[in-house]
């Protein structure tokens, strides 16, 4: 008797009331910020501008789309800007030593899916914290380009920590960073395929189900008989996968191997898929929900780099957007569980 | 079933510590020290061993407060963030001329700066709801960011009186911030292990659904830990400035990642409920020499974040190999 009443009381709330979804209340925002700073500059929507920030853009949303199935399936990954590095020194190291520009881009990107592999196998292994192990990681494979980036000098003693960067200069990578399709830059396509790629598999393949079913409860995955370790190891090296397309996005963009262009990428690429949707516990999160908080993070870069606010300031907003949208998602879920 | 198995079933308190962590510590940080002082016999002169005091009393006192949040399971990594808005205040403050404020007063801005944010941070996690790790992120690039805005340039304090409190010795040789330390060392240590407060504290981070139902609430103790956690970075914050002279938006990049090593390796579990305040001042002292110790060593300065990382990657797999072969339990 009283389940029934409940239940129809809660029938006809639903029904009344008009719900909009996460990803509705990112696009409203993501239109909003977007036109706001179209309001304050005619700069903003020129086409130079936009054709920068689509090009920055995809190096986050490379990594961005590659943490998301992870992220989902409870796992996550910090190490990614030292990884981004270390495989723009190693290929602008290797260029530099006279290899073949394909060859070195080649050893570049299996050396960070093997980096991806050795995160995924070790906390899966020994049942680690992600979080911490990968912090760890971060300052080691930061600390490894540093020492390959000094290789270029006679005497690593007396290499201070800046000013070490390797040229990698090719033709072929400036015309991939520059060129555009309809007016549309390539890398964008590259970002595109990614995203439909990921959909896809997320969506309506067999190993998507299982990755929410991981993130959602790992012990009835367990007893289901998906094999979590090897799914998680697999999702942790495709990650890495997608770390060395954005180093090799990052190399042509800007023409060096540096020991710290993976740096500054932490906290918008963490923020992004934050924003989209994704929990630290995992099994909720989408690519379009990702996607979304991607275009919000770069717009709210790119314009205010454009109104000439200082960078320091950017990283304010950026920080206040993300703990601003995620307070909203709390709240909104706590209501929606006393509704 | 062997022993150990059946130990981890049933969690023997007493066994837990006898095999405590911290004799294993001790051993590692003697060796250490030996190893170092037969390589370079310069590691164990009276001025080298002052310089790594003064170095680690700053991380220390830092590590201390967010000892306490960890042991509740949550995370705070806007430390550094805290630590630079903090020096930034002090040394406006005390380099606005006309006023004249007096230090006590600058002192304690500068502790409500740790006691705002703290508050901002337990706000966000208990109140709002926000997972500490992404709501302490946000806050970290936050106040990174005002602290930079507010630093054009350095800001030099020329007050000695202020200069003294970091700078100062006892009895010639050992540094005031040392003493500091193992002031706030005890009175955390005490708190801790013998107050009400101490206990809910582990048994929040042991199981924070149980320690609901026993009602011991939660959110507020929880709150109070990162507020601990703000007021010690921000102590740390005085002390930075006070050492150097001069205040700025950039110190303590990546202090964040420094502690959280010093609390693993100590014995903190990240997950939360176990570890003791002890080995976390030997891990302060062990992740405190090793930068003198690699320098001494004639290690090139760029190996540094390599051993950081490395000693944080095996403290974390000889702590889940401890859980796995039964010596600690898991909470």
């Amino acid at each position: 008797m009283k389940l029934t009443r409940i239940l129809n009381i809660d029938q006809r709330k639903v029904s009344n009331r008009v719900v909009l979804s996460d990803n509705i209340i990112l696009l409203i925002v993501f239109i909003g910020i977007f036109l706001l700073f179209s309001l304050l500059s005619n700069k903003f929507y020129s086409y130079m501008n936009l054709n920068i920030m689509l090009k920055h853009m995809v190096l986050m949303g490379i990594l961005a789309v590659g943490l998301t199935p992870l992220m989902i399936s409870g796992g996550i990954d910090l190490s990614f800007g030292s990884n981004l590095s270390l495989s723009t020194v190693i290929m602008a190291l290797l260029y530099d030593k006279g290899i073949n520009l394909w060859v070195s881009i080649f050893i570049g990107v299996l050396l960070t899916i093997l980096i991806g592999f050795i995160n995924g196998v070790f906390i899966e292994m020994f049942g680690i914290l992600p979080i911490l192990f990968t912090l760890g990681m971060m300052s080691v494979l930061l600390s490894v380009a540093l020492v390959m980036a000094s290789f270029q000098y006679a005497d690593i003693k007396m290499v201070t920590q800046t000013s070490q960067s390797i040229a990698i200069y090719s033709d072929e990578l400036y015309i991939f960073a520059n060129s555009s399709f309809l007016k549309i830059p390539i890398p964008v396509f590259i970002l595109v395929i990614l995203v439909i790629f990921f959909w896809i598999i997320l969506r309506f393949t067999r190993l998507g189900r299982r990755i929410f079913a991981i993130g959602g409860n790992i012990n009835i995955s367990k007893l289901f008989g998906i094999r979590v370790k090897k799914i998680r190891i697999l999702l942790y090296s495709i990650f890495g996968l997608l770390t060395g397309f954005a180093a090799i996005m990052s190399i042509s963009l800007t023409g060096i191997g540096y020991p710290y262009s993976g740096a500054h990428l932490l906290l918008p690429v963490i923020s992004a898929v934050v924003l989209g949707g994704i929990s630290l516990l995992g099994g909720k999160g989408s690519i379009f929900g990702t996607l979304l908080g991607l275009l919000i993070m770069s717009v709210i870069f790119n314009g205010l780099t454009i109104l000439n606010v200082h960078t320091f300031y950017i990283q304010t907003f950026q920080g206040l957007t993300m703990i601003i949208v995620v307070a909203t998602y709390e709240v909104r879920r706590r209501r929606s569980l006393n509704r | 079933m062997n022993r150990a198995k059946r130990e981890s079933i049933f969690i023997n308190f007493k066994n837990l510590n006898k095999r405590s962590i911290i004799p294993t510590l001790l051993i590692t940080y003697i060796i250490m020290i030996v190893t170092v002082s037969l390589i370079n016999p310069l590691f164990v002169s009276l001025e080298s061993i002052k310089s790594i005091l003064i170095y680690l009393a700053l991380t220390g006192i830092s590590s201390i407060g967010t000892t306490f949040v960890i042991l509740t399971g949550n995370f705070d990594i806007s430390i550094g963030s805290i630590l630079a808005i903090t020096s930034i205040v002090v040394a406006k403050l005390l380099t606005l001329e006309t006023l004249g404020i007096p230090i006590s007063v600058v002192i304690i801005a500068g502790l409500l700066v740790g006691l705002v944010i703290g508050s901002i941070n337990g706000f966000l996690v208990n109140v709002v709801g926000i997972n500490s790790l992404i709501a302490t992120l946000g806050t970290l690039a936050i106040f990174r960011g005002i602290a930079y805005v507010f630093s054009g340039e350095s800001l030099i304090v020329y007050d000695n009186t202020f200069r003294f409190i970091g700078r100062g010795y006892l009895f010639q040789h050992v540094p005031v911030t040392f003493i500091y330390l193992i002031v706030i060392f005890i009175f955390m240590y005490l708190i801790l292990k013998f107050t009400r407060f101490g206990r809910y504290v582990y048994s929040i981070g042991g199981k924070a659904f149980v320690a609901a139902l026993y009602g011991i609430k939660v959110k507020k103790i929880q709150f109070l830990t990162f507020i601990i956690s703000g007021v010690t970075a921000s102590i740390a914050g005085i002390l930075m400035t006070s050492q150097l002279g001069l205040g700025r938006g950039d110190f303590a990049i990546g202090w964040e990642f420094k502690i959280i090593t010093i609390c693993v390796l100590g014995g903190i579990s990240i997950s939360g409920g176990r570890g003791s305040l002890v080995g976390v001042l030997i891990s302060i002292f062990i992740l405190g020499s090793i930068i003198n110790m690699l320098t001494l060593a004639d290690v090139p300065i760029i190996w540094r974040d390599f051993f950081h990382g490395i000693i944080l990657i095996l403290a974390i797999v000889i702590d889940r190999i401890r859980v796995r072969r039964g010596e600690l339990s898991q909470f």
